[in-house]
């Protein structure tokens, strides 16, 4: 069950930091951190490097993804900026253009 | 225990009351109020004046300050213009107020022109300028245009167009800080260690 | 998850905004909002929350701190334990006794005392 979770009508313009789980359901134009699961859903509208010990992404994203566990893109999803996670997976629908660095 | 006074329905006081214990309004005083114990002005009644005591319980109409060394409570129903100040102050559902509300221990608002800048203010520079401490006895301190936090404004807050578009009447002299830039292209570089550490710092 | 995103959104206790806020539905403040909040529906600032900025909504509750103006065109209801600062402006003002409130409470309403009859005691004496 996720502590923070900006709904789907809102809209946030600035920085966000949490050490909770965040699901993001509406829009964001700044920046994400988390020390917890990020989860931007299919609705969202996003752009800002996001920061999270794992970073899941089914709405629209332009910005940098840093997640020292994993990175996933879900189908419908979209994204556009470097990721730098240990795992990283695309889903078959998905969509992304970016550098990544999977720490090798 | 002291005594305590009524003043009737029909009655009306022209001048300022006083006493060491309770008095029961239910009719017209012109003038202030001032008892050692407590004062109620009950429904139907009305003081044009100001009222200090003890507590201070309004259910009709007061045009002047409630002054209480315990409580000041606005029942509802009650209509008051005037300022309120007590340790305790209590509106409840219903009653009408129109002035400021201070319980004991908290800084004075600063005056009502100077809160017209008041949207100014809240601006995240300004927050880091300014930390609003109990101890800042005005709520709209001058805007500082020299904070360090200008590489944070990466968005267009613009606070002061939001704020009239939200509600404000009066024309409110815009104290305008120097422009935030505009957004930086869309992937700045991870420099997302020492941004993070900003935020921190405001804190 | 499937879930009413529309309508209510919650910023957890260790959640800090540094932004503008806004959008419709309601808003549960449980961690800190540096900036104007400005949404549609009701917007509640829980104990241990704070808003420093103004605050626009349909209703408020205040439980935590509000630095800052509120306008809502509905009511504002500020809890035991609350701290508020700054000009409210709602429909319905309420002040729970215990708050710390340091506030300009602009309600729009006639203060009719009613006429004085003339000057009736000095024609007694």
């Amino acid at each position: 069950m996720a502590g923070t979770v900006i709904g789907e009508g809102l809209s946030i313009e600035g920085d966000v930091t949490s050490d909770e789980e965040v699901v993001v359901q509406g829009n964001l134009r700044g920046k994400l951190t988390s020390t917890d699961a990020v989860s931007i859903g299919p609705s969202s509208v996003v752009q800002a490097d996001i920061s999270g010990q794992s970073v899941s992404i089914a709405g629209q994203v332009v910005g940098d993804i840093t997640a020292p566990e994993r990175v996933d893109i879900q189908a419908g999803g979209r994204l556009v900026g470097d990721v730098k996670a240990a795992r990283f997976t695309i889903a078959d629908g998905a969509s992304f253009k970016g550098a990544v660095d999977m720490e090798v | 225990m002291s005594q305590s006074s009524v003043i009737g329905a029909g009655t009306i006081v022209r001048g300022n009351v006083e006493g060491e214990g309770s008095l029961e309004i239910f009719g017209r005083v012109e003038g202030d109020v001032s008892m050692g114990g407590e004062v109620t002005v009950s429904e139907g009644g009305a003081v044009r004046g100001n009222v200090a005591g003890e507590k201070i319980s309004v259910h009709g109409a007061v045009q002047g300050d409630l002054l209480a060394t315990q409580a000041v409570l606005l029942e509802r129903g009650a209509k008051v213009v005037g300022d309120l100040s007590a340790p305790r102050v209590g509106i409840a559902n219903g009653a009408l107020v129109r002035g400021t509300v201070r319980t004991e221990g908290e800084p004075a608002l600063a005056a009502p022109n100077k809160r017209v800048a008041a949207p100014a203010v809240f601006k995240p520079s300004a927050f880091a300028a300014k930390p609003v401490a109990k101890a800042e006895p005005k709520l709209a301190p001058p805007v500082e245009p020299d904070d360090e936090d200008d590489e944070d404004e990466e968005d267009d807050y613009d606070y002061d167009q939001q704020r009239e578009a939200a509600v404000m009447p009066p024309a409110r002299p815009k104290e305008k800080e120097p422009e935030r830039r505009p957004p930086p292209p869309v992937l700045p570089s991870l420099g997302k260690g020492a941004k993070a550490k900003k935020k921190k710092h405001r804190d | 998850m499937a879930r009413p995103s529309f309508d209510i959104s919650v910023l957890g206790p260790s959640t800090r905004v540094t932004g503008r806020v806004t959008g419709g539905g309601s808003l549960r403040i449980e961690g800190s909002v540096r900036g104007d909040i400005q949404i549609s529906g009701d917007a509640e600032i829980a104990e241990g929350g704070s808003v420093e900025g103004n605050v626009t909504a349909e209703a408020l509750e205040i439980a935590g701190t509000l630095l800052g103006d509120v306008v809502s065109s509905g009511p504002v209801a500020i809890r035991n334990g609350a701290v508020v600062r700054g000009e409210l402006r709602g429909s319905e003002i309420s002040i729970e006794p215990g708050s710390r409130v340091s506030a300009r409470l602009v309600a729009d309403f006639e203060l009719d005392l009613g006429p004085l009859p003339p000057a009736a005691a000095a024609k007694r004496r």
